[in-house]
């Protein structure tokens, strides 16, 4: 009981300055948009087909782009508080219902990757650093150092290639078939199917890296005076390896999933594009491209919100796997 | 255009169209069958953001939303004008009084019955919101509905393309009794959730960002149609995949396509992949080397001339498109029924280029350039722009032009430069439509010089071009009409307004066992009522 004011008290402190970095992320992506050439109206006008100067003044109107920057962002950050982010350009719907709408491929696609790229990552770094000269070790070496150079757009056209050209296994793209299967566990057969390359694909790059840091992570740890005492106690290797070892050298792994799940978007918008994946990373795209400012602005937030909760959710995290941090 | 079409009545109607599709040539590989009913056939999309084709231009909506919706009459080949929704129709002596009488037994997908008040609401909501709206139906003072199932389109001057612009792509028939509520058309939330339309096929599914499903319209007022049972489009985006999935068959019918002259052998040599560069004609989509007139040294016509000579749009299409395309003579598209090859034409010279800069005032200088300028890439056409302005650079470099290539990250920023006059030079392109009057004189007209993208952006005028525009629009004599046409493409190519570049390559990519493509110039943006699915 007495010990709970401070951890109140640092938690309202860290609350405030998350809310206070959502603010400064707010206006500078409201400014760094503002500031780029070209207007979404003119965008939207030229994918109609041309206009006139007429509607392109009304359109502007409509969308309160022919305000001072200032008063945009008042009105913006206004609307963000009560929890509106704002109209798209181009589809014509709340930005909310469109992330909405969209995260749930996201989330599956991204989960899917990021926990068997951890799991079979840490497993395959954790054997590779007990014999470090061995051909997995080698093999893993190699394996991150391609998946950590290989664009991932490029990774995805050759499994594409090869798992669906060549030997057709799996679809080319898109998240369900369109002949209309109507059974649930048919859809959920069918979205498997179809999630099995481009999670395939993200995953390497992930793999790639989470193989590489359980591999450093562990040797580092097993060269600790700790595990040296525990060998001398005569402890089963096994109980080395898994239960002092690796409780250690999984630290870093939960720091960088924290990280990395935060950063769900970036990672997911060439794959999204490349399989056509209906979920944020196209959207981002899309409205990166067609200019819809508040559909992008929208989702600049919404992906800092993730980064920003998704810190705060390792930190507690750590808190149970590290006693350290506690009692510090 | 002008004669009056007998009635055809609703049983007679598909013995016509049978008899028409047998005697058109089909694209090779196609067998003759017997048409079927049955089957899915999927397409692609590239994603939309309206499915009604009264308030937005362009494939993407287009091409769905010509079989979610129906027209008046559809534009068969050689631009033919076959009935539709009106069974026939006259025109007054005097060309301004146009007189359709409509298919009794017409119905949305919703029931209601189709009338000539739709016809009228669907006319004036594209005439007030469709980007080509008052180019199309500027003219058209007032429409009646003396009967329920006759309409008369009173005009103020006759307007020599209107029976084109009254197919479903450029005029969809909407139901007024969803859409005249008072909300603003362009905005209504009919046009992409429960879209009820007139057309041979029904929206079952339309997730914007995965997929849109179509099925068989089965109270569509032509009997026996449509033959397929439905129509696909999954969004595909990336046009890698797309490629992939052609070649594997996961897309089976692609106009449209986006594939580059590389891709199109490579699929070529796919078993059962069959490419056709057919059904692009009424589109004409053109590319140019677009120059900003107001400033030197392109204010100088002989400075045009000059560069006109340095680049081998000869060259261009045969070696870097792979002879898939053909040079542009002029602001016309091959395909366009008002083209005209008479052209003035300049041959590649560089010698002559470099004597005429040097006449014009702009010899070497003492940093070896005659001058420089920067040619900005809009983003939307990479696979043709790119290799047309590297080629530029390259025969510029022999003519001690500097050429800075600025190639634009989005569709915005381009739009920005361009239609703010604050470029140079640009790449570009346009499509023609096969009315000049919509797709062709906003380039030209001096009235049209406008901060908007694709209007007479470059700033050209000149009052005799001006006047043979106006004539032009209102000139209903076919023959008589394309003789000015022929005029205007020769003085647009005499002043180069503009530096015509090699035509699009557009190409149709379909899979062997799809029978009675459209053969209408308008290719996949006509309605596929009459395709079917072979064994």
């Amino acid at each position: 009981m007495v010990k709970s004011a401070p951890v109140v008290k640092s938690v309202l402190r860290k609350i405030a300055s998350i809310l206070l970095l959502l603010l400064a992320v707010l206006v500078l992506n409201f400014v760094l948009i503002y500031a780029a050439p070209g207007d979404p109206v003119e965008a939207l006008v030229g994918e109609m087909g041309g206009a006139t100067p007429e509607l392109i003044a009304e359109l502007r109107a409509t969308y309160g782009l022919d305000r001072p920057l200032w008063q945009q962002i008042g009105v913006y950050l206004g609307n963000v508080v009560q929890g509106n982010l704002g109209h798209s350009l181009y589809y014509d719907q709340p930005v909310t219902t469109l992330i909405a709408s969209r995260i749930g491929p996201t989330l599956l696609l991204i989960t899917t990757a990021l926990f068997s790229a951890i799991i079979v990552g840490t497993i395959l770094g954790v054997f590779s650093a007990q014999r470090r000269n061995s051909t997995l070790s080698h093999f893993v070496t190699v394996l991150s150092l391609a998946g950590f150079s290989a664009p991932v757009f490029w990774i995805g056209i050759m499994l594409i290639l090869i798992l669906s050209v060549s030997f057709p296994i799996f679809p080319i793209s898109g998240m369900s078939s369109s002949d209309g299967t109507t059974s649930t566990l048919g859809y959920a057969m069918d979205v498997a199917h179809h999630l099995v390359l481009p999670a395939l694909t993200l995953g390497l790059i992930y793999l790639a890296f989470y193989s590489r840091l359980a591999r450093t992570s562990m040797i580092e740890v097993l060269e600790a005076d700790y595990i040296r005492t525990a060998r001398a106690k005569g402890l089963s290797r096994r109980s080395v390896v898994y239960k002092h070892a690796l409780r250690n050298a999984i630290l870093p792994i939960v720091t960088f999933a924290g990280l990395q799940f935060g950063q769900v978007i970036s990672g997911a918008v060439l794959v999204e594009t490349v399989f056509a994946w209906p979920g944020l990373g196209t959207l981002a795209f899309d409205s990166i491209l067609r200019r819809d400012t508040p559909t992008l602005l929208g989702i600049l937030f919404f992906s800092s919100l993730m980064v920003v909760v998704m810190n705060l959710l390792t930190d507690l995290l750590y808190r149970r796997i590290d006693p350290r941090i506690k009692t510090s | 255009m002008f004669t009056i079409f007998s009635a055809t009545h609703k049983r007679l109607l598909p013995l016509i169209v049978a008899a028409f599709a047998a005697s058109a040539t089909l694209p090779a590989g196609t067998a003759f069958a017997e048409p079927k009913q049955g089957g899915s056939l999927t397409s692609f999309s590239t994603g939309y953001r309206t499915l009604n084709p009264g308030v937005q231009s362009g494939a993407a909506t287009g091409a769905p939303g010509s079989q979610i919706f129906a027209g008046l009459v559809t534009v068969e080949k050689d631009y033919e004008i076959a009935p539709y929704l009106a069974k026939s129709w006259s025109v007054s002596d005097d060309q301004l009084t146009v007189t359709f009488d409509l298919v009794e037994d017409a119905r949305f997908h919703d029931g209601v019955a189709i009338t000539g008040e739709d016809v009228k609401f669907s006319l004036e909501t594209v005439k007030a919101n469709h980007p080509f709206g008052r180019s199309m139906f500027g003219s058209v003072e007032s429409i009646d509905v003396p009967e329920p199932h006759k309409v008369v389109l009173n005009l103020s001057q006759p307007v020599p393309g209107l029976m084109l612009s009254l197919q479903p792509l450029l005029m969809p028939i909407m139901p007024k009794h969803i859409y005249d509520d008072g909300q603003d058309m362009k905005k209504h939330p009919r046009n992409m959730e429960d879209v009820v339309g007139s057309g041979p096929f029904k929206v079952e599914e339309n997730i914007p960002a995965e997929r849109l499903t179509l099925v068989r319209n089965e109270d569509f007022f032509i009997a026996d149609r449509p033959y397929l049972d439905r129509i696909a489009y999954p969004i595909v985006k990336d046009p890698l995949t797309r490629v992939l999935m052609l070649e594997k068959g996961e897309i089976a019918y692609a106009p449209f396509s986006g594939i580059r002259p590389n891709d199109a052998k490579r699929l070529e040599n796919v078993d059962g992949v069959n490419m056709t560069t057919d059904g692009y004609d009424a589109i004409g989509y053109i590319h140019y080397l677009e120059l900003n007139l107001r400033d030197k040294p392109f204010s100088d016509r002989n400075v045009r001339e000059a560069l006109a000579h340095a680049i081998d749009t000869d060259f261009l299409s045969k070696v870097i498109f792979g002879g898939r395309t053909v040079p542009g003579t002029g602001p016309l598209h091959t395909g366009n029924p008002f083209y005209s090859a008479d052209t003035p034409h300049y041959d590649a010279d560089l010698d002559k280029a470099a004597s005429m800069l040097d006449e014009a005032g702009y010899p070497k200088g003492e940093n070896g350039e005659r001058f420089s300028f920067t040619l900005d890439i809009p983003s939307w056409a990479p696979q043709a722009h790119v290799p047309m302005a590297e080629y530029i650079q390259a025969q510029m470099a022999k003519l001690d032009i500097k050429v800075e290539l600025r190639r634009a990250p989005d569709f915005g920023t381009w739009v920005k430069r361009i239609s703010s006059w604050d470029y140079e030079a640009t790449m570009n392109g346009s499509f023609n439509y096969p009315d000049p009057v919509i797709g062709m004189h906003r380039h030209f007209d001096c009235d049209n010089i406008k901060n908007v993208i694709w209007s007479n952006t470059q700033g050209y005028c000149d009052p005799e071009m001006d006047k043979m525009l106006d004539a032009a629009a209102i000139e209903t004599d076919f023959e008589a009409r394309k003789k000015i046409y022929a005029d205007i493409q020769a003085k647009a190519q005499q002043d180069l307004a503009m530096i015509y570049m090699p035509q699009d390559f557009s190409a149709t990519v379909y899979q062997d066992g799809i029978g009675n493509l459209p053969d209408s110039p308008f290719g996949g943006l006509a309605p596929l009522t009459n395709v079917y699915l072979e064994d």
